[in-house]
């Protein structure tokens, strides 16, 4: 479809099919809307799909310039410049090369991207959302002409060839087809789930070969050193318990008194993106998420967020010498220096919630533990409109008391004994596990998927070198 | 940069700090960012802030009503520092006010930052210039307006909050804003300063290394309300955090090491410090700078015992002034009930300040002063009296009520002059664990001083008189403030001044004294952020230095 410029009311006219943001669907035809408009829907769809995330660099990064490292264990891939910058940035993009490393993760220079952008969940994306989020980069995102550093994997994980292989098995082809059957709010919180905000990339997990198994969607796995939870309706493993209104509530605010609190990537999701989503959009991915096939683990009997109750311990110990600091801390003199004058005590918080409750909460309740550790590690950084939210971080460059693998331990079995899931137990081993796979987002390789990855990549240099001899001797 | 490690423990480093705390600390986090070694040799341990917290939770009635700051802090057994509750005696006290320089100080990695209250003044413009304005004291080798960007720069590393309306601004000049703005006032704060202001008592915001919001990997503050002697949850400033961050760009810091040598050459340059660790192995640091920065009782004690063949009266002290020129903020309180509930006592411990008496034409006569309304709870203070009374259960706990609500604590702070007999030797007696001698102090404030304190008095009775006070009383014996400064002191003249305007060493080009120890006036306001402030600028002046090298 033809790009058509005119200036109408000072602007530029843009007579195209598009998508309404709201929650109709993914694409409501419009007769004529001006390129400002087009612009703004792109915007929004930035957000919604959380560009940003990863293209912004926290901490006072020019928007969408790059430079971002997503640690993996070979070496950071540092996110790109996808500002207006025909130098830097995609500015000298066509709609379709634009088009083609969104859905397809192949830049305008040929090269694959790595799967850490999540292409296979943006190949569902609309033609007229991607034309939106085409103008936005290219007609309104400030240029900005700095290159990002390099990503610089060793061999053969720099052979980027290799992920044609990859998209062959696992890549969409196509985009998302409404489900006439469904209203139309169920499905424009698919389309949300599905393609902008990609949920999956980290609530799904992946096969041997680094895939989202879609069997087993919204199912739960680690990322890196955080665990994205069981999202399915699921009333146990899942939040099938929680009403259409928490749901929004959480995804809004990240907060959900007496059930959940964001962390990690979660915090950065409702941070970067799911708080500037329209009520109706909320509504909607609330709605979808809550209609989706029920995954239980069949260890699990009590849903993660009605585990615990407060106790009282402080008169114990007082007036004898703490264990805090020295060579054998317990948990319970480790809770009270490091924790309590937060959390309280009694682990209840505070009665405003600026300090959550640790019992009837999904970090201590969950069978696994890696949320209340990496909480523990890394903190809490959640910035929302109605509040920052900073629990400090007690790993080795914390500024209130750097923790080692054995307190870590001690305090976390402290907490889910006091006030979590007094079955699940943490071992200094998981404690140092979280530390090292640290604060990921996204698809994060481990080891077997680094080697089968490296596998994939040597096939692929074979049979690139085979057919270059094939070729020759003909 | 990596600092050199030998097999024998010696190291070698660009620059050589003795010393952790914010002053140290600040320097290192500099230099290192330079693409430079740096080496902080720290005499005490390494603190863990729950064990500390969990101490305080646990110290008795008695000393926590009586301000014990000190004896929760674990110490380095080669390492002393005063202790109250029983006294060690590691300092000697002698002089007509001896009793008045009662100084607690931390030795360990951070330093006292760990037990401070996070008040983060500037030093008036004036301040800097009592000779020529006031004709007492001494001036400053340089003024306000060179220290402006370092006091800029020390606010934004120390993250302060203060009030961006140049109307509760003191002083007023100032070339940026603060990083963040003022720490919200309680009810009582602004309640006093209704009624105090109109009499030109001028009630304004403490500008403090804390905030309400979170600030660089820093907890917002939620009140605690015991930033003395811990703030549990790290959201006040405390060097801990510099040294964190100094030490992820590169810089080593070795705790439990006492520096006790000086070594320098024929230029009387510095070449080496020698250090004591924990199991009294002696080891060897040379370096191409130096900075010393434990404080201004530590940092001249160890010039006068590094004293070698070259510098017999002790290391930089062809002056005869190391040690001398003492001073410490004399403070007292005033104490009452006022005559409303003012609720005093939640949010950070000190949150406004009388400074309507900071300066004017008076100074040329007697010492100014500044008034913190202590936002100290007054339950332990409100429970002794309560108790005095004899009562109990429920007309007991009505008492403590009454008393805390409406108690008023505020904490005066008086100037002193830097005076040569104001003084700090080595004991010929006394010594540490690892021999070396201890401190001496001589101190004898003058009328300058007095006088302050009679025309302060005055004031509180006015201001008693303004909340119809009960109970009302001024304390008569002066107290410590912990704000110890000059005796390393500064000035252009080598013969009667130790170091520089970059707190350099007259006597050796590579060695540098900062914090509190050059300071030529005392002004009535917390040290820290002058200290800091001086630092920061000694860094500068350092770089500079590696640079040439």
């Amino acid at each position: 479809m033809d790009v058509h410029l005119g200036s109408v009311r000072g602007g530029w006219l843009v007579a195209s099919a598009l998508s309404c943001v709201a929650a109709a669907g993914p694409s409501v035809a419009h007769a004529e809307v001006s390129a400002s408009e087009v612009a703004e829907q792109g915007r929004y769809l930035a957000i919604a799909g959380d560009c940003g995330g990863c293209h912004t660099r926290p901490g006072g990064g020019q928007a969408f310039a790059g430079g971002y490292a997503i640690e993996s264990p070979v070496g950071a891939i540092y996110s790109t410049n996808i500002t207006s910058s025909s130098i830097a940035g995609i500015g000298a993009y066509t709609e379709a090369q634009f088009s083609r490393a969104l859905r397809e993760g192949i830049r305008r220079d040929g090269t694959h991207l790595y799967p850490a952008m999540p292409y296979t969940a943006y190949a569902k994306l609309s033609d007229a959302d991607i034309r939106a989020l085409y103008v936005y980069f290219t007609k309104s995102v400030h240029p900005v002409d700095a290159q990002p550093p390099v990503t610089r994997l060793p061999f053969p994980f720099n052979l980027r060839t290799s992920m044609w292989i990859w998209n062959t098995l696992f890549l969409p082809t196509a985009r998302f087809t409404p489900d006439p059957h469904r209203s139309a709010e169920w499905n424009r919180g698919a389309y949300l789930a599905e393609a902008l905000e990609h949920c999956g990339a980290c609530h799904t997990p992946r096969n041997a070969l680094m895939a989202e198994q879609l069997r087993r969607e919204f199912a739960g796995t680690r990322v890196g050193g955080w665990y994205a939870p069981n999202i399915t309706s699921d009333p146990v493993s899942g939040i099938g318990a929680w009403t259409r209104d928490e749901l929004v509530q959480y995804l809004k605010t990240g907060a959900l008194h007496g059930k959940a609190q964001a962390a990690g990537g979660m915090a950065e999701a409702v941070g970067n993106s799911l708080q500037y989503l329209t009520s109706q959009d909320l509504d909607a991915l609330a709605t979808y998420l809550l209609s989706v096939a029920p995954i239980r683990d069949q260890s699990e009997s009590r849903a993660r967020d009605t585990w615990g109750a407060p106790v009282e311990y402080e008169a114990e110990l007082r007036g004898r010498a703490t264990t805090a600091g020295s060579e054998q801390p317990e948990g319970n003199a480790l809770y009270s220096g490091n924790c309590a004058s937060c959390h309280q005590p009694t682990g209840a918080g505070t009665a405003d919630h600026s300090y959550p409750a640790l019992f009837h909460n999904t970090a201590t309740g969950a069978r696994h533990a890696d949320n209340l550790v990496a909480a523990i590690l890394f903190g809490v950084d959640r910035d929302v409109s109605d509040g920052h939210a900073l629990m400090p971080r007690f790993d080795a460059t914390s500024y209130v008391q750097p923790l080692n693998d054995a307190e870590v331990a001690s305090l976390a079995n402290y907490v889910l004994h006091e006030f979590g899931n007094p079955a699940v137990h943490v071992t200094i081993e998981d404690v140092a596990g979280t530390r090292s796979r640290g604060f990921a987002k996204g698809l994060v390789l481990g080891t077997r998927g680094l080697l089968i990855f490296a596998a994939l990549a040597i096939v692929t240099l074979g049979v690139w070198i085979l057919s270059r001899r094939r070729r020759a001797h003909s | 940069m990596n600092v050199r490690r030998f097999n024998n423990g010696d190291a070698d480093a660009d620059l050589v700090v003795v010393g952790s705390g914010v002053v140290g600390a600040l320097i290192a986090e500099q230099i290192a960012g330079a693409e430079r070694s740096v080496l902080v040799l720290e005499a005490g341990p390494r603190l863990d802030r729950a064990q500390v917290v969990e101490n305080w939770r646990n110290l008795n009635f008695q000393q926590r009503v009586s301000s014990d700051y000190q004896s929760l802090y674990p110490q380095s057994p080669l390492a002393t520092a005063p202790l109250e509750f029983p006294p060690n005696g590691y300092v000697l006290l002698t002089g007509k006010d001896g009793e008045s320089f009662h100084q607690g100080y931390i030795r360990a990695v951070g330093g006292t930052t760990w037990h401070w209250a996070a008040s983060c003044w500037r030093h008036l413009p004036v301040d800097f210039q009592m000779r020529a304005k006031y004709g007492v004291g001494r001036d400053w080798p340089i003024s306000y307006s060179d220290l402006e960007p370092y006091y800029c720069r020390a606010e934004e590393a120390m993250g302060v909050s203060g009030p961006n309306d140049p109307a509760l601004q003191s002083p007023v000049e100032r070339s940026r804003p603060y990083p963040n703005d003022m720490i919200p006032w309680a009810h009582g704060d602004t309640r006093v300063a209704d009624i105090v202001n109109p009499h030109g008592y001028r009630s304004v915001p403490i500008p403090q290394g804390r905030a309400v919001r979170p600030w660089k990997s820093r907890p917002a503050c939620c009140g605690n309300n015991n930033c003395q002697p811990i703030c549990p949850i790290g959201a006040m400033y405390n060097a801990i955090h510099t040294v964190q961050a100094a030490e992820a760009k590169g810089v080593t810091v070795l705790a439990e090491s006492v520096v006790y040598a000086i070594d320098t050459d024929m230029n009387n340059r510095v070449t080496a410090v020698r250090w004591y660790d924990r199991n009294r192995q002696s080891h060897r640091a040379t370096g191409r700078a130096f900075v010393i920065a434990c404080n201004a009782l530590e940092t001249p004690r160890l010039l006068l015992i590094a004293a070698n063949a070259q510098n017999p009266g002790g290391i930089a002290n062809r002056s005869d002034q190391v040690g001398r020129n003492l001073m410490d903020h004399s403070g007292f309180h005033c104490t009452f009930l006022a005559g409303e509930p003012l609720w005093l006592g939640r949010g950070p411990a000190q949150s406004s300040c009388l400074v309507g008496a900071r300066d004017g034409a008076f100074r040329s006569e007697y010492s100014a002063n500044k008034m913190i309304l202590n936002n100290i709870s007054r339950v332990g203070p409100a429970t002794q009296q309560a108790l005095k009374l004899g009562l109990t259960g429920a007309a007991l706990r009505e008492e403590i009520r009454r008393r805390t609500i409406h108690g008023v604590d505020l904490s005066i702070s008086l100037e002193p002059l830097p005076a040569p007999q104001n003084r700090l030797t080595l004991s010929k007696t006394r010594h540490d664990a690892l021999g070396l001698p201890c401190p001496d102090i001589n101190y004898e404030l003058d009328d300058y001083v007095h006088r302050g304190y009679d025309a302060a008095a005055q004031q509180l009775r006015h201001i008693g008189n303004l909340f119809n006070a009960a109970e009302f009383e001024v304390t008569t014996s002066l107290n410590a403030n912990n704000h110890m400064m000059g005796s390393t002191i500064m000035g252009s003249d080598p013969k009667d001044s130790v170091v520089d305007g970059n707190c350099r060493a007259h006597d050796h080009p590579n060695l540098w004294l900062p914090g509190g120890g050059p300071m030529p006036s005392a002004s009535v306001v917390n040290s820290t952020l002058t200290m800091a402030a001086l630092g920061l600028k000694c860094a500068d002046s350092v770089q500079r230095a590696l640079e040439h090298a």
